[in-house]
């Protein structure tokens, strides 16, 4: 294999990783806030898409805001889960609310069958369908566009995380959540917060992705699947390993496939996902924290 | 709860119930309806390992439906393409996913929290990604077909009421077994465990051992399950056996609740008729039935929000109320 070829497969890698970083992310948000599993961040990734196909295609909005739209619109939808579904769970067991976000993953991807239909909705590319050359591998502009959109994503979230008044209360909270209610930060509303937060990530990988894909009412579990093990190999709680991981595994990925087959790419992510599991559940950014009895 | 003893009332409606299962074949010819029942004692099969799994030892699966998956390929190949009989493909089936269930549960419960969930639903898609590319024994995606009834020495079980019997007999037998097994000593363990891991800890419960061993028994279960399915339906393919069956049958323990296996049970045939409304309402216009079919998710996905946020006993909550007032009146 040249150094070309070599260099396309990485290229995939990194977009394909930028967007399980970005669904990571919000699984990682969500378990730091609350100690959840939230297995319907796959759905905010396919609303992602399919509500800016709705403000563009039905609504008639310029790209732009039709993409904006869908990301805000996409984080109320969070927003309103946790206000209406975990938040009313009073004890917060950890297993009803995992089981609950299971529902809820099921009652979103139904609801947008109801809304949208059942077919495959197309999104045009945010500035054409140009490509540029790097070192004689093919660049496409929206894979740019999506790289960047990460980058985006991540600075902004580190400047919210390590800037702001919020952030400092969202990263006390995570730590321990009774000593930050103690200091009289509101844990609730971080609740929530990170909720609205997790979907509009997970919608913004959906938008960054649905000119290339197209989109569905289906597609949230699978990436949903990727982006919660790129969550656990980088090590669940901590945003950049979230990033890590999805990059890490976006590679692993592409990789498989130039060396391997692309017969069981899908199961890549999986098997990653287990070893981790297994070996290493703090994953590979993660401290050991041995449980005390 | 009387542990040991089972009072007279309970004896004298669980005959009733068990008379009136057994009786369907007799009273009714309708091919449809025998075997939509029939679908009802196969969940029944997988609900038991699950309420045990769930109600019981407090873990949640998201990736069942590959150990019923497994268990119907596995009895699918080596009977239809090997020509082992019927016995040997469902005994093969119980091992495997016995094996398989036992290697994906030791690591995953030696650690604490909810790692089992994530482990089983990454199992679980796995398989699903193996079932559609293991053409050789699976048959990819087009799925499996002519696959024979099952047949014990001579006797070939091939009607609609037969199979219904069949079923339903193990299903019956199955549910025995783990009505004994929660009034044991590892059924008091379990429970143990459900009120405070720590405190069972401190009993000398040895909980990383109970919850394996019941991770095995509902993996089983899921997989003998299976190996039956595939014989009563003769095909099968991969969409059977995807997360979302994984989430139904979670629906299904959860509407069930804790600690009981009458509720799961009632939930499994609640929500398993939800899709063949038609076959226990008679008159129900073709319409109705498909809008019923086109808000089957929302159902099943309320349902677990619902039954979670206001109704944590779910069915078996409403059965134990029913049970006192029934006392006070008797």
């Amino acid at each position: 294999m040249g150094g070309t070829e070599l260099l396309q497969f990485v290229l995939a890698g990194l977009k394909n990783g930028s967007i399980y970083a970005l669904v990571a992310l919000g699984f990682t948000l969500i378990y730091a806030a609350t100690g959840v599993i939230n297995f319907a961040q796959g759905e905010f990734y396919m609303l992602g898409g399919m509500l800016s196909v709705w403000a563009y295609a039905d609504l008639g909005l310029p790209l732009p805001l039709a993409g904006l739209v869908g990301v805000a619109a996409t984080a109320a939808v969070g927003g309103v889960f946790e206000l209406g579904a975990i938040r009313q769970r009073k004890d917060g067991d950890p297993l009803a609310l995992i089981v609950i976000t299971v529902g809820g993953s099921m009652v979103l991807s139904s609801m947008a069958r109801h809304l949208f239909g059942p077919n495959e909705r197309p999104l045009p590319l945010f500035s054409g369908g140009g490509s540029v050359s790097v070192f004689g591998a093919v660049l496409e502009v929206q894979t740019i566009w999506i790289l960047g959109l990460t980058a985006l994503a991540v600075v902004g979230l580190w400047y919210l995380y390590n800037r702001t008044g919020l952030g400092r209360a969202m990263r006390a909270c995570a730590v321990n959540r009774d000593a930050a209610r103690i200091v009289g930060i509101d844990t609730r509303l971080m609740v929530t917060v990170s909720f609205l937060l997790a979907a509009a990530l997970g919608a913004l990988a959906g938008l960054a992705v649905t000119p290339l894909t197209q989109t569905a009412f289906d597609v949230g579990p699978t990436v949903g699947i990727k982006g919660f093990a790129a969550a656990i190999l980088g090590g669940l709680g901590n945003p950049i390993a979230a990033v890590v991981g999805g990059l890490v595994l976006g590679m692993l990925e592409s990789v498989s496939i130039a060396f391997i087959s692309s017969t069981y790419k899908d199961a890549i992510a999986l098997i990653v996902l287990l070893a981790v599991l297994f070996m290493r559940p703090q994953g590979i950014l993660g401290r050991s924290s041995r449980e005390k009895v | 709860m009387g542990e040991r003893t089972i009072d007279i009332r309970t004896v004298a409606v669980l005959a009733l119930v068990g008379a009136l299962v057994f009786a369907v074949p007799l009273l009714t010819a309708d091919r449809y309806l025998l075997k939509v029942l029939t679908f009802v004692g196969i969940n029944v099969i997988i609900i038991t390992g699950m309420a045990l799994l769930f109600g019981y030892a407090g873990q949640v699966s998201l990736g069942h439906a590959a150990f019923y998956g497994i268990g119907a390929y596995t009895s699918a190949y080596v009977v239809t393409s090997l020509g082992w009989p019927w016995l040997g493909g469902v005994a093969l089936a119980v091992a495997v996913t016995s094996v398989g269930g036992l290697l994906l549960a030791l690591p995953s419960l030696r650690l604490k929290g909810h790692y089992l969930a994530m482990a089983t639903l990454g199992f679980g898609e796995i398989m699903r990604v193996v079932f559609v590319e293991a053409r050789g024994i699976t048959g990819g995606p087009d799925g499996f077909s002519g696959i024979p009834f099952a047949s014990v020495g001579g006797l070939a079980i091939d009607s609609a009421g037969a199979n219904y019997w069949l079923i339903w007999g193990v299903a019956a037998a199955m549910l025995a077994l783990a009505a004994n097994l929660v009034r044991s000593r590892a059924g008091r363990a379990m429970r143990a465990l459900h009120g405070s891991e720590l405190g069972a800890l401190a009993c000398g419960i040895d909980l990383t051992g109970l919850k394996v061993r019941v991770f095995v028994i509902s993996a089983a279960l899921a997989g003998l399950a299976g190996a039956l399915y595939a014989h009563v339906v003769g095909f099968i393919s991969p969409s059977t056996f995807s997360l979302h069956a994984s989430v139904v049958l979670v629906a299904m323990a959860v509407l069930g609740g804790t600690r009981s296996l009458a509720g799961p049970v009632l939930a499994a045939a609640l929500l398993t008729l939800i899709p063949f409304a038609d076959a226990v309402i008679p008159g129900l216009s073709r319409s109705a039935l498909e809008t019923i079919q086109e808000w089957q998710e929302d159902i099943y996905g309320l349902t677990i929000i619902a039954v979670l946020l206001f109704v944590p006993g779910g069915v078996a909550g409403a059965l134990r109320r029913l049970s006192r007032v029934g006392r006070r009146w008797g």
